[in-house]
């Protein structure tokens, strides 16, 4: 149990911000993460679910997906099949399927946690997020990821409908664990020439992060004859960081070797 | 505050703190076969439907649960009979202690509706948030997949 | 010598239902936080966040808030000396335990037990007191644990039976048959290497607890969920001179872990301070970090052998950490010895000792095994590493030096509990139809003909093989009794004190009474574990509750079939040799038949009134060790070093299997247990000492899918001081995993991993090294 004042329940999207500007207020969603908090400061929490945002709506160039929406309902969804059904094949990676019944795109995104296979996964693929912060805007994820913006709310994630094919690679002591390291890849080619490199890698433990250095290195080549040179690059160029699951070398070595996995995956 | 929570078939009108858990609540109305081993959503002994989806009750807000539709293990067999998921568990020796027998019953169920001919990686799968320390996993997999056959012949 | 096929069965040696199997399916509320009394008080303990310190200062005042009703110190306690450990008395543990005490020795120590109306509060009431402490140097690494400038762990005066406190050892143990070192000098080929294991957490799915409370009469009666109810009853009337009731509900797992005390006396203080009753429920965290785990050691495994490939010498030289306290210290570390190294009884010279440790980290206890993991390690390792210095098969190699049927060891009566042990003679063997037929079915020969290593998937394949040993019981140490009480509808009572933890120990009893008694299991209606109403038993440890309370069940059966044939024989006037018991009741050779149930209607109202009913005990002379040979397949992945268990085949002499499909549950789930110690189970403390993979989303256990099969395979096997031939089988299956997966590996890719859990980034930068 947390020890907390008051459950709020909002029916719209502008009178959940205004909660969420109450000192010691959360957003909470699927509720999984926060439930876990051991942060006691917290006295409010702002249930998101009651303002909707759970559809799956195709706008012909994107998929825009509700930030409320359950990772199984992304994974049940058979017009989300994009990328060689990327989404689907990678998304039952995460998790168990109780934690996928309960975890919501939005909120495996908003912690930031550096082992979000979620955020990887929807990094990789070039998303959008929309963000209510007092008005709509939108933000790049790549962007977000970086940024602070406390106090804001994500209410949709747009996934834009390119070409190409995307593969998730995962490292996990046990099958049923978080990321040692994670990586997806994304790759469009002309016959054998990688016309279009995107590489992300998670669970660094630091948040999910682009590797541009690897994508460049990719675009242009013959991908059979440039594949040993990219992972021999990744880890070279990666940053990466220790704690109890792998040091920094051993991560370094896990991309490399999660790279070489994805980039025979894309080839099959 | 006052939630309402269909459990088991029958609406209850629930009393509960803002930050009380599902598991506390259910454990509370002496649903006890709903267990508590974690905390941290990572064994699956808490699991129970939640409008027929297996969930965590250990990290699902009982606030966000008002006006849905809960199953915990009470609602998968009476007194008189046993499904045949829970006869083939005893069978097949796939419950020693039994302590996360009624997490994995409510999740087993759960799959055996959505997918009534898994194959042996499915059953792995899609159970692999429910733990188990004493049987090293054999038996139940040799249970459910016994049960999921029975089932499909009925 | 009679063998299985002689014995007519007809419910022992068959799979019957487990007879609490219904209820636990259904979630029935069984467990020991099931149970509601009402007026209850929560109770929750503050812990120390040093791994090393003395309390200076102790301040509840702020922390008496509305809804707390008492707090309890080091101060209120009685301040009596014991250890946590449940054993036999005398124990063979230190006494070194207070329920709290002045100075905190690990971080996750006891400093304030806090009792409370409701959770909430006493968790709002813990943070507000104050406790100021004067922190000590601590030893966090037990191989520094006897340095010369160490602080000394336990310098109260009122410890005892600690080997040298003052330099941190809390036992010590040595022996030596022959000459080890002479021995040494003449063999072609010797290995000499250091082995470690680690700690390993029990990560039982019901996490420790217990409530007491004053029945109507004011009798102080204990609910916990623990192996030893007699143990737990005896060590609290130590504590707090009272006496007590315990009763073990059905329990959500131990694996030793709850062969100890650990929530009882909080529990016990609270309702002796309050009158009320109390209950405490660790939460995972607490489970994890504030109870036992497993004693790590290490190793020094010397082994020497000839050209052909006789083994002439074995020594085993280790290092225990038991953390803060002693509990089971002397006990584990011998049967690091006691029950791996008469398995290869043919050398000339074997010697095994060294010091168990205290260090400020969590305390270890009994775990499944109790030792014999540890000890296993390192030996099949070393002998696997001189097989192939020899140049040998390693199957050969074990087999040829190994023990068999007729022979002994003189370690038997060298090494017991504690103590000296019991000279035996084994009776059954089956060692090398385990390794034989094994190999065959595992296809060893065949499979370790092919190529090892795929280069176009960059995975390896390697093949294993480890032998272990057991024991069955405690011998001339623990005993075990039953009582059996005839119903008039037909069924009998069955009251044990053995303790039930998830084996089935309940069924397989009811199993060898329903077998003597000529009846069906679904007429034994078993009463185990409660201390003023069942007879006693040591408790569920040591493999002991199949071959010692399965040896008194069946010796009560026995005693009741006489009374039975005794009454009938008045009854039915007919002479006690022509009577025989057959389906529920008594036939006489002229077909004239009598009910049980009639049989004890009679007893109770007509004739010669009396109820039947019987209790026997039963202590062992020897120990007869199970024996297992397991084989594992595993696939290397050399990017990352993984590894996975592809196949593991156990190859089991337990004598008769009681109920065939428990114990085969039993060894599948030590075998994964074991798989955890070898590969997943990672104990990681920070530069405080505190433990990191303190829950189950940092510490892995294995996962469905973590593993590939588990097989078992049961040898044809017949004891004849066992219960209808059975040995023990509950431990034995973790003492292989972590050798024959580490021998699987050498094969594999010409590594050797000699420090358990073999952690994927470990091997991966030794391949690295290798250039594979």
């Amino acid at each position: 149990m947390l020890d907390i004042k008051e459950y709020l329940k909002p029916n719209t999207v502008q009178s959940a911000y205004e909660m969420g500007q109450m000192p010691n207020s959360l957003y909470v969603s699927g509720g999984l993460m926060v439930a876990q908090l051991k942060i006691s400061s917290v006295e409010r929490l702002v249930d998101l679910k009651g303002v909707g945002l759970s559809h799956i709506e195709d706008h012909g160039n994107a998929f825009k997906i509700g930030a409320n929406a359950k990772i199984s309902d992304l994974i049940s969804n058979p017009s989300l099949n994009i990328n060689g059904d990327f989404i689907k094949i990678a998304l039952k990676e995460i998790g168990s399927t109780q934690i996928r019944n309960m975890a919501t795109l939005g909120g495996s995104i908003a912690f930031k946690l550096g082992w979000s296979d979620v955020i990887t996964i929807f990094m990789v693929l070039n998303s959008n997020l929309e963000i209510y912060d007092g008005k709509f805007s939108e933000i790049s994820l790549e962007t977000y990821a970086k940024k602070s913006m406390k106090g804001a709310i994500i209410t949709a994630v747009e996934v834009p409908k390119t070409e190409g094919i995307a593969v998730f690679e995962k490292f996990a002591k046990s099958n049923f664990d978080i990321a040692t390291l994670n990586l997806g890849l994304k790759i469009v080619l002309d016959g054998q020439i990688v016309k279009d490199a995107r590489v992300v890698v998670g669970s660094r433990p630091m948040v999910s992060q682009r590797i541009k250095e690897v994508e460049e290195f990719l675009i242009g080549k013959h991908i059979k004859s440039a594949s040993k040179d990219a992972c021999d690059l990744i880890e070279k160029v990666i940053q990466v960081g220790s704690d109890i699951r792998a040091s920094t070398n051993y991560r370094k070595a896990l991309s490399k070797s999660l790279l070489d996995k994805a980039l025979r995956r894309v080839q099959l | 505050m006052r939630v309402k929570i269909k459990i088991n078939d029958k609406d209850q009108f629930i009393e509960t703190d803002p930050g009380e858990m599902l598991l506390e609540t259910l454990r509370k109305l002496d649903y006890k076969g709903v267990k508590h081993a974690c905390s941290t959503a990572s064994c699956g002994a808490c699991s129970v439907q939640l409008d027929g989806k297996p969930v965590l009750s250990c990290t699902t807000f009982t606030a966000a649960v008002d006006g849905h539709e809960v199953k915990t293990i009470e609602g998968f067999s009476d007194e008189n009979s046993l499904s045949d998921v829970q006869k083939a568990l005893i069978d097949e020796g796939g419950s020693q202690c039994g302590f996360c027998i009624p997490g994995l019953v409510v999740t087993t169920e759960a799959l055996l509706s959505e997918n009534p001919d898994p194959t042996q990686q499915e059953v792995i799968d899609y159970l692999k948030g429910n733990l188990c320390r004493c049987t090293g996993y054999e038996s139940q997999t040799r249970a459910i997949l016994k049960a999921a056959k029975e089932r499909r012949s009925k | 010598m009679k063998t299985l096929t002689e014995e007519k069965l007809n419910v022992v040696n068959t799979s019957v239902e487990k007879v609490d199997g219904k209820a636990l399916v259904r979630g029935k509320p069984v467990f020991t936080d099931d149970f509601d009394i009402p007026n209850t008080l929560t109770v929750k303990i503050l812990r120390s966040p040093y791994a090393h310190a003395i309390i200076k200062s102790i301040d509840t005042s702020n922390a008496m808030i509305e809804g707390v009703v008492c707090i309890l110190t080091y101060k209120d306690v009685p301040h009596v000396i014991y250890t946590r450990a449940g054993q036999g008395y005398p124990e063979p543990s230190p006494y070194d335990t207070f329920v709290l005490d002045k100075k905190v020795r690990y971080v996750g120590d006891g400093v304030a037990i806090i009792a409370a109306e409701t959770e909430s509060i006493a968790k709002r009431s813990m943070k507000l007191i104050k406790v100021e402490y004067e922190v000590l140097p601590s030893i966090l690494d037990y191989e520094h644990a006897m340095d010369k400038d160490a602080p000394i762990i336990h310098d109260e005066l009122e410890i005892s039976g600690a080997y040298d406190p003052k330099r941190n050892i809390a036992a010590h143990y040595e022996m030596e048959i022959g000459n080890v070192e002479e021995e040494l000098k003449q063999c072609d080929y010797v290995v000499d290497e250091t082995y470690y294991t680690p700690n390993q957490s029990h990560a039982m799915m019901e996490p420790h607890g217990a409530i007491s409370y004053f029945d109507p009469n004011g009798r102080l009666t204990i609910i916990t969920s623990t192996q030893v109810p007699f143990h737990a009853r005896r060590i609290i009337k130590r504590i707090f001179g009272v006496n007590s009731r315990v009763i073990k509900p059905r329990i959500g797992g131990g694996f030793g872990g709850k062969q100890a005390l650990h929530v009882e006396p909080y529990v016990v203080a609270v309702t002796l301070k309050t009158g009320r009753p109390a209950k405490c429920i660790y939460s995972r965290e607490e489970t994890m970090t504030a109870s036992n785990t497993r004693h790590a050691m290490r190793f020094r495994a010397r082994a020497g052998a000839m050209k052909d490939g006789t083994l002439r010498a074995l020594e085993l030289w280790g290092l225990s950490n038991t953390g803060a306290y002693g509990e089971h210290a002397l006990t584990v570390f011998m049967v690091g010895g006691s029950k791996t190294l008469p398995l290869y009884n043919k050398v000339k010279a074997v010697k095994f000792g060294g010091d168990v440790v205290y260090s400020n980290t969590e305390p270890a206890g009994a775990f499944r095994g109790y030792g014999a993991p540890q000890g296993m390690f390192p030996l099949d390792s070393v002998l696997d590493e001189l097989a192939h210095k020899i140049g040998m098969d390693p199957i050969e190699f074990k087999l040829k030096n190994s023990i068999r049927e007729g022979e002994t060891s003189p370690i038997f009566k060298i090494m017991g509990e504690g103590r000296e042990g019991v000279d035996q003679i084994i009776n059954s063997c089956k060692i090398e139809e385990c390794a034989i037929n094994g190999s065959k079915e595992f296809r060893w020969y065949e499979k370790r003909k092919q190529p090892r290593i795929d280069r176009q998937r960059q995975i390896a394949h390697g093949y294993g093989v480890a032998f272990a040993m057991q024991g069955s019981s405690i011998p001339a140490i623990d005993m075990g009794s039953a009582t059996i009480k005839m119903n008039d509808d037909g069924t009998f009572n069955l009251l044990v004190g053995a303790t039930d933890l998830g084996t089935g120990s309940d069924t397989i009893l009811a199993q060898i009474i329903a077998e003597v008694l000529n009846t069906t299991v679904e007429k034994i209606i078993v009463y185990s574990s409660d201390t003023d109403m069942t007879p006693f038993d040591k408790g569920a440890y040591a493999s002991s509750t199949t071959y010692v309370s399965g040896n008194a069940a069946k010796k009560a059966a026995e005693k009741m079939k006489r009374e039975i044939l005794n009454a009938a024989s008045e009854i039915m006037n007919k002479p006690i040799h022509t009577l025989e018991l057959d389906k529920d009741g008594v036939i006489s050779e002229d077909g004239a038949t009598l009910s049980f149930s009639d049989l004890q209607t009679k007893l109770f109202y007509t004739f010669n009134q009396r109820q039947l009913e019987v209790t026997e005990s039963f202590v062992s002379e020897v120990a007869p060790p199970p024996y297992l040979v397991s084989f594992v397949e595993v696939e290397i992945d050399l990017n990352s070093g993984k590894v996975k268990v592809i196949d593991f085949l156990n190859y089991i002499d337990c004598g008769v299997p009681i109920n065939p499909v428990l114990a085969r549950g039993q060894v599948e789930g030590a075998s994964a247990q074991g798989i955890g110690m070898a590969l997943f189970e990672d104990h990681v403390m920070d530069k405080s000492g505190r433990l990191i993979t303190n829950d189950f989303f940092t510490y892995k256990i294995p996962a469905r899918g973590d593993i590939g099969r588990i097989q078992v395979r049961f040898a044809k096997s017949y004891e004849p001081t066992g219960p209808f031939g059975a040995k023990s089988v509950s431990e034995i299956g973790l003492d292989t995993p972590g050798p024959a997966i580490a021998n699987a590996i050498f094969d594999a890719i010409g590594i050797r991993i000699r420090r358990l859990p073999i952690s994927s980034e470990t091997l991966f930068f030794e391949i690295r090294k290798k250039g594979l």
